[in-house]
C-alpha cells in the first residue's frame, strides 16, 4: 500500500496575483514551481512567468501551459496518446517492477504504452499536455489504491481520454513572453529578470515526506521505475546541500541575496515555520510585510 | 432620510436585516448567471447541513452557509456574464467564468461583517480533488474541507433528483471530491432521506453594524448597474425620484420605500440579453412587455425577504402605464403605487437623456418627450414634479 500525505502544499495563484496586483508587479520568476498551473493562471491574468525547477517532467508541463500559447491537443490526436497504435512496436514491461505493489498488469502496460506514445509527439506544447493529463489519471488510480470501494472503476484509455482533453481550457497568451527551464533555483535566479520573486521553498529533506505522485511520475518520465529523487532534492534543489539547519539557512540566506536584482520578494510559508523565514527576509530586505490569511499559507512580501 | 426603521440598538435586529440584504447579494448573483430562483439560500442550507458531516472544523460553518449563500456574487461584473455588444466565444466566456469565484472571494473579503473564512471558502468552492478545478487548480488536501461542502452542495442542488446526486458523487468520487468527502456526503444522505434542509442563515455569526446594510444595498446596486452596462445609473435616478417625490409631497414611508426601489429594480434587468434601453425607447409601447417581465423579475428577488419586501410593490408595478393600458393589466391611476409612477418616469427620463446615442438624438429634449407621455404613460402630476426636478438638477 502506497502512503499519500495528508497535507498538500497550497499555491493559490488568485491570492498571489492580488498580492501582485497591490505590489505592482507585472512579471514573475517562481524557481521552486512544482507543477505551474499557478503559473498558468497568471500568465492568463497578464503577467509575465519564468518558473524553474529540478524535476523534467514540472518543466514539460510547463512547456505545455506556461511557455504554449496556442497548441492544443484534439480528439485524433488525444486518441492516438492513450491507445496502443498499430504497427507500433512498444516496451510494455518497462514498469513491470510496479505491478502487484501499486499497480494491475494493465495498467503497467498503459504505462509503457502512454510513455513510448508521449515521448513520440514532436510539439513540446502536445507533449506538457498530454504528460499533465495522464498524471492525473495516474494520481486516479494511486488513490483508487487506498479508497478502492469509494472510486469508480474506468477504463485507462478512458480516464487518460478525458483528461488530457480538459487540458485544451489552459491554453492561451499573454502576448507576453513566459519561459520554463530545468535547473536548480540560483541557475533559474541568474537567467530571469522580473518585477517580483515567489519563493516557496521546500522544507530541509523535504525528499523524505515527497509525495510518490510526484516522483513517481518522473520515474514515470525518465522510463526508470527505480528512479528515486532523493540524490535530486538533497544535492542541489537549494543550490547547495541543505540537510543540516544551519546549511539550510545559509542556502536559503545566499538565495535572497542572489535575488537582490527584483523589486519583491513574496515567500510564501506556514505558521510553523514562519520562524525559519522572518528573520531571514528581513536580514535581507529593510521592508517586510507579513500576510496571514491562513495559517497554512503565510506570506512574506520582502521589498526594498 | 432613512430607508430602515430604526432598530432601537438591538444586536439581532440588525444582524437579521443585515441577513436579508445578504440573501438578496445571493439572488442577484445567481441571476447574474442564469441559477434558478432561491438556488443561493438552498445552498447556504444544505453546505451548512453537510458541514457537520464533511467539515470538521466547527468554527467555519457559519462561514460555509455564508459562502453558499454569496457563491455566485463573483459572477455580477464578470466578463463571461456582462453586457456586451460583442458577446466572448463559449472558450472564453468559460474561462472568464473560472474567475467568478475569485471575484467573489475579493468582494467577501471587503465585507467585515462576514465570519473570517467566509471568502476562502467561496475562493475554492469550484476546486476539484484532481486538480482540474477553479480558479486555483488545487489539489488533493489542499483544498479545504470546507470547500468540498459547498461543491457537494452543488451537485446535490444541481441534480434532477436526490438518488440522481448520490450516483454523481460517488461517479466524480475522487475527480471533484475526496473519497473521504464523498464518503461523508453519502452518510449524510443516507441519514437525512435525501431532503434538503430548510433555508436558515446563522444570522448570530454576523457583526453588524448599524449602517451595513444601506452600505452594503448601495454597493450592491453599483455593482448591479456596471454590469447591466450603466454605470452610476441608480444614483441618478435616485437624485432625481427622490427630489420629484419631495415636490408631490409623497410621505416619508413611501419615500423609503421608493429609495430601495430605485437600488433594487436595475437587478431585474440581469435575467434578460441585454439591458432595458439597449432593446427600445422607454417611451414606446412595444417595449412594455420586457420593462414588465424586469419588473416582475426584481420583484421576484424580493420574495420572503422581510426587510426589502415592501418595495417589491412599486418594483413590480413600475411597468404600468397611468392610463391602465401598461402591465400588469388594469392598474390605472391611483391604483399605481406613487413611487411606481415616479420611478418610470424618472427611469424613463434618465434613459432618454443618459441613454445610448440613438435615444438621446432627436425628437426633442428628454423632459419635452416625457411630458408628451403624461396622461397616458405618465401620472401629469409626477411629470411637473419631475421637470421641476430636473430642472434644478440640470
Amino acid at each position: 500500500m502506497i502512503e499519500l500525505p495528508e497535507r498538500t502544499r497550497r499555491v493559490s495563484p488568485s491570492r498571489l496575483l492580488e498580492l501582485l496586483q497591490r505590489y505592482d508587479c507585472h512579471s514573475l520568476v517562481d524557481p521552486f514551481m512544482g507543477l505551474p498551473t499557478h503559473l498558468n493562471y497568471l500568465k492568463r491574468h497578464g503577467i509575465s512567468v519564468h518558473g524553474g525547477d529540478l524535476l523534467e517532467w514540472f518543466v514539460r508541463v510547463g512547456e505545455g501551459i506556461v511557455v504554449n500559447d496556442q497548441t492544443i491537443l484534439r480528439d485524433s490526436e488525444v486518441a492516438e496518446i492513450v491507445e496502443m497504435l498499430p504497427g507500433r512496436i512498444y516496451s510494455v514491461d518497462m514498469f513491470k517492477a510496479w505491478e502487484g505493489v501499486f499497480f494491475t498488469e494493465e495498467q503497467c502496460v498503459y504505462l509503457g504504452v502512454w510513455h513510448d506514445n508521449v515521448r513520440n509527439l514532436r510539439s513540446d506544447g502536445q507533449t506538457g499536455l498530454a504528460i499533465l493529463g495522464l498524471w492525473r489519471a495516474f494520481c486516479y488510480w494511486l488513490q483508487k489504491t487506498q479508497n478502492p470501494d469509494d472510486m469508480q472503476d474506468i477504463q485507462p484509455s478512458e480516464l487518460a481520454w478525458s483528461y488530457i482533453r480538459e487540458t485544451e481550457c489552459v491554453v492561451g497568451t499573454n502576448l507576453r513572453r513566459n519561459t520554463v527551464r530545468r535547473g536548480d533555483v540560483l541557475a533559474t535566479l541568474a537567467a530571469q529578470r522580473a518585477d517580483a520573486l515567489f519563493l516557496a521553498p521546500p522544507a530541509r529533506n523535504s525528499f523524505r515526506s515527497a509525495d510518490a505522485r510526484i516522483w513517481m511520475w518522473e520515474a514515470w518520465w525518465q522510463g526508470n521505475p527505480y528512479f528515486t529523487i532523493e540524490h535530486a532534492y538533497r544535492d542541489s534543489l537549494l543550490g547547495a546541500r541543505a540537510s543540516e539547519i544551519p546549511a539550510y539557512s545559509r542556502a536559503l540566506s545566499n538565495i535572497l541575496s542572489q535575488a537582490d536584482d527584483y523589486r519583491t520578494i513574496i515567500v510564501q510559508t506556514t505558521q510553523n515555520r514562519l520562524g525559519d523565514f522572518e528573520s531571514l527576509v528581513r536580514n535581507a530586505r529593510p521592508h517586510v510585510e507579513i500576510v496571514a490569511p491562513h495559517p497554512y499559507e503565510i506570506y512574506l512580501i520582502a521589498t526594498k | 432620510m432613512t430607508l430602515f426603521q430604526d432598530t432601537g440598538g438591538d444586536p439581532r435586529a440588525t444582524a437579521a436585516r443585515l441577513a436579508d440584504v445578504l440573501a438578496w447579494y445571493g439572488a442577484v448573483g445567481d441571476a447574474a448567471c442564469g441559477n434558478p430562483s432561491g438556488f443561493a439560500l438552498r445552498k447556504a442550507a444544505v453546505g451548512a447541513a453537510l458541514a457537520q458531516s464533511v467539515s470538521p472544523d466547527e468554527q467555519e460553518h457559519p462561514a460555509i452557509a455564508f459562502a453558499g449563500l454569496l457563491h455566485a456574487i463573483g459572477a455580477i461584473g464578470n466578463a463571461a456574464y456582462t453586457k456586451n455588444a460583442n458577446p466572448l466565444s463559449e472558450r472564453l466566456a468559460r474561462i472568464e467564468a473560472w474567475d467568478v469565484p475569485a471575484q467573489g472571494a475579493r468582494i467577501c473579503a471587503t465585507m467585515g461583517m462576514l465570519p473570517a473564512a467566509t471568502a476562502d471558502v467561496v475562493r475554492w468552492q469550484a476546486e476539484c480533488w484532481d486538480g482540474t478545478g477553479f480558479p486555483d487548480q488545487l489539489r488533493w488536501n489542499g483544498i479545504p474541507r470546507s470547500a468540498q461542502c459547498l461543491l457537494l452542495a452543488d451537485v446535490y442542488l444541481r441534480a434532477e433528483d436526490p438518488d440522481d446526486a448520490l450516483a454523481t458523487v460517488y461517479l466524480r468520487s475522487g475527480r471533484s471530491f475526496g473519497p473521504d468527502a464523498a464518503r461523508a456526503f453519502t452518510a449524510w444522505f443516507h441519514l437525512n432521506g435525501g431532503n434538503a434542509p430548510a433555508p436558515a442563515l446563522p444570522i448570530d455569526a454576523l457583526t453588524a453594524a448599524p449602517g451595513d446594510d444601506l452600505t452594503l444595498l448601495d454597493t450592491i446596486a453599483d455593482r448591479v448597474d456596471a454590469h447591466n452596462g450603466v454605470p452610476g445609473r441608480w444614483r441618478r435616478i435616485h437624485a432625481l425620484a427622490d427630489a420629484t417625490a419631495t415636490i408631490a409631497g409623497i410621505d416619508a414611508a413611501q419615500r423609503a420605500a421608493l429609495g430601495l426601489a430605485v437600488r433594487l429594480y436595475g437587478a431585474g434587468e440581469l435575467f434578460c440579453a441585454e439591458v432595458e434601453d439597449a432593446q427600445f425607447d422607454p417611451l414606446a409601447r412595444m417595449g412594455i412587455d420586457e420593462r414588465a417581465k424586469n419588473a416582475g423579475a426584481a420583484a421576484g428577488l424580493l420574495a420572503e425577504n422581510a426587510t426589502l419586501g415592501h418595495a417589491a410593490e412599486i418594483l413590480r408595478a413600475r411597468a404600468a402605464w397611468y392610463d391602465g393600458t401598461g402591465k400588469p393589466a388594469g392598474m390605472k391611476h391611483d391604483a399605481i403605487p406613487a413611487g411606481s409612477r415616479i420611478l418610470a418616469a424618472a427611469i424613463a427620463f434618465d434613459t432618454l437623456r443618459e441613454g445610448r446615442p440613438s435615444l438621446r438624438s432627436g425628437r426633442g429634449a428628454p423632459m419635452q418627450r416625457v411630458d408628451t407621455a403624461a396622461g397616458t404613460q405618465f401620472d401629469p402630476a409626477v411629470v411637473r414634479a419631475l421637470a421641476t426636478a430636473a430642472k434644478a438638477h440640470a
